[in-house]
């Protein structure tokens, strides 16, 4: 599907694109959206056992106007192996790799005495291990011919909560890892930002399902109420395109204005 | 789906210092994706060429001559702009000035070279969001782009109005996003890192060789942005304060071009 003219820098068209961590409402709503930009797509999982999830974001970008049907691989993304697998298969079926989006997400909250070492690695590992990897092995196949990455990530990642410690630290590395990573990467025109979700509807959070954090958050929240995964199409589609072409390292956090608050 | 989200068919967008530099270039984006326009700033000469190539564009354009420095030329503009079109959807607060006053030390600067510099960066933009907010809260929506810069976030040597009143603009647009985000009304911020608009500015950034792209920004780089910020797909994004840099800012302990030597 083309865009309407004047709207031409937003525009994905015959760009080969890949989401990973796709079984996500994020990463459907990314899929769905590049695909509706024009761009020729692969899905890939962030964990095994996701298929049908997966089989629903492939549905979903075919309803926004995919032109082929999305590739799709299963993967387990903090194996180095399958992520470089998933890149590989990219680049060949894809014909090279221009965009490049991350949802990869995998939420904890516990008070910090109640983890031990496994915890913290299972929390690192899910949340950074598989964002790092994706950004070296993308990056890799975007050498040569540039292009664009882009991080979803949370608010979580700017300020604290009690009882997500390791959550937060987590998101935390992963911006910090965005803007060094931006850095690195700005003369080699491969950009790469952040993308970071206010609290949303269908995460799934497990933060959500205590009845009196989630009824207090509502009234916090600038606009009394959670963010719809689609909200994110807007500021993906911005990242993700020659749109942002002068925009590397930035966060942009699709919040209502939470992050305003005192 | 987000490509009629981003459309702007129909849509009232005043910008201010609209004859020239980023605030012409975004009025010429802004219609080529659907929005008329209304363009003010105090030279009536450069508003007519932008309003020509908003129309040039198919697009309604508005001329109103406007010192923001004076709080009744900002009551004027909206009122010129509800009159004529009966709505406000988008204000951009982009006029500023005092980029010349980059360099000078302290003990040279005037009395009156600070209150003026405060009163065009600074309290114009109040006057923006101040005028405009009775209109949005009739209309139930609305969406306020107030243009500061990345000194806003950093500090400059002999840099005093300059990052002073752009570092304030990003707390007018933070204050007004969380007031008035319950009545659908939207204020955020660009924060355009180096855009070297003269040559002795280009001289100045030393032709842009240390932002980590490579080059300084260019007026067309903001376009896409100040579509997207006055565009229904910005509609949960509130108080944000989008950097338009070339990486800058997501840097600034090092500098730029030179890694440190790897761990062994």
């Amino acid at each position: 599907m083309a865009l309407p003219q004047g709207l031409n820098d937003f525009t994905l068209a015959d760009k080969a694109a890949l989401v990973i961590g796709a079984e996500h409402p994020a990463g459907r709503i990314a899929a769905a959206t590049l695909a509706e930009a024009g761009a020729r797509l692969m899905v890939a999982s962030q964990e095994p056992g996701t298929d049908a999830q997966i089989n629903e974001t492939v549905k979903a970008a075919q309803a926004a106007g995919a032109k082929t049907a999305p590739i799709t691989q299963i993967q387990n993304a903090t194996i180095r192996a399958d992520v470089r697998a998933t890149i590989d298969k990219a680049v060949k079926r894809l014909g090279g790799l221009d965009v490049m989006v991350t949802a990869l997400d995998a939420p904890y909250y516990a008070p910090a005495e109640a983890g031990d070492d496994s915890i913290f690695d299972r929390v690192i590992e899910s949340n950074v291990k598989s964002v790092w990897m994706a950004c070296q092995e993308g990056a890799r196949a975007m050498h040569q011919r540039g292009g664009s990455i882009v991080v979803i990530s949370s608010v979580l990642a700017e300020r604290g909560v009690p009882g997500a410690s390791l959550y937060c630290a987590a998101k935390g590395a992963v911006a910090n890892l965005v803007r060094a990573l931006a850095l690195e990467w700005a003369r080699e025109k491969i950009r790469i930002n952040l993308l970071e979700a206010g609290w949303m509807t269908e995460e799934g959070s497990p933060a959500l399902a205590n009845d009196e954090f989630a009824a207090n958050l509502l009234k916090y929240l600038p606009y009394k109420r959670l963010v719809k995964p689609e909200e994110l199409a807007g500021a993906l589609l911005y990242l993700a395109s020659p749109a942002s072409g002068f925009v590397t390292g930035e966060a942009i956090a699709i919040d209502g204005g939470l992050l305003c608050r005192v | 789906m987000v490509a009629d989200n981003l459309k702007l068919d129909g849509k009232l967008v005043i910008i201010t210092g609209a004859g020239r530099g980023l605030g012409r270039a975004m009025a010429t984006r802004l219609a080529g994706a659907g929005a008329d326009i209304v363009a003010a700033a105090r030279t009536v000469e450069q508003l007519e060429e932008t309003a020509a190539e908003v129309r040039r564009l198919g697009r309604t354009c508005l001329i109103v001559p406007t010192d923001v420095s004076r709080s009744e030329d900002v009551n004027a503009m909206v009122a010129a702009a509800v009159k004529e079109f009966g709505k406000v959807d988008v204000l951009i607060n982009n006029a500023g000035a005092g980029e010349d006053s980059f360099g000078k030390t302290i003990d040279k600067i005037t009395d009156d070279e600070w209150r003026r510099g405060i009163d065009v960066n600074l309290s114009s933009q109040f006057y923006g969001c101040r005028a405009v907010i009775p209109q949005m809260l009739k209309q139930k929506r609305g969406k306020i782009i107030n243009v500061a810069s990345g000194y806003g976030l950093r500090g400059g040597k002999h840099n005093y109005m300059y990052a002073c009143s752009k570092g304030a603009v990003l707390q007018l647009t933070r204050s007004m996003a969380l007031t008035y985000a319950d009545y659908n009304i939207q204020t955020n911020g660009i924060v355009p890192g180096i855009f070297p608009h003269n040559e002795r500015l280009m001289a100045f950034f030393k032709g842009g060789k240390f932002i980590p792209m490579g080059r300084g920004g260019e007026d067309a780089d903001v376009g896409p942005l100040a579509i997207f910020l006055s565009s229904e797909a910005s509609n949960h994004i509130n108080g944000a304060l989008i950097k338009i840099d070339g990486g800058g800012l997501a840097g600034g302990i090092t500098p730029t071009g030179v890694a440190p030597q790897p761990t062994t």
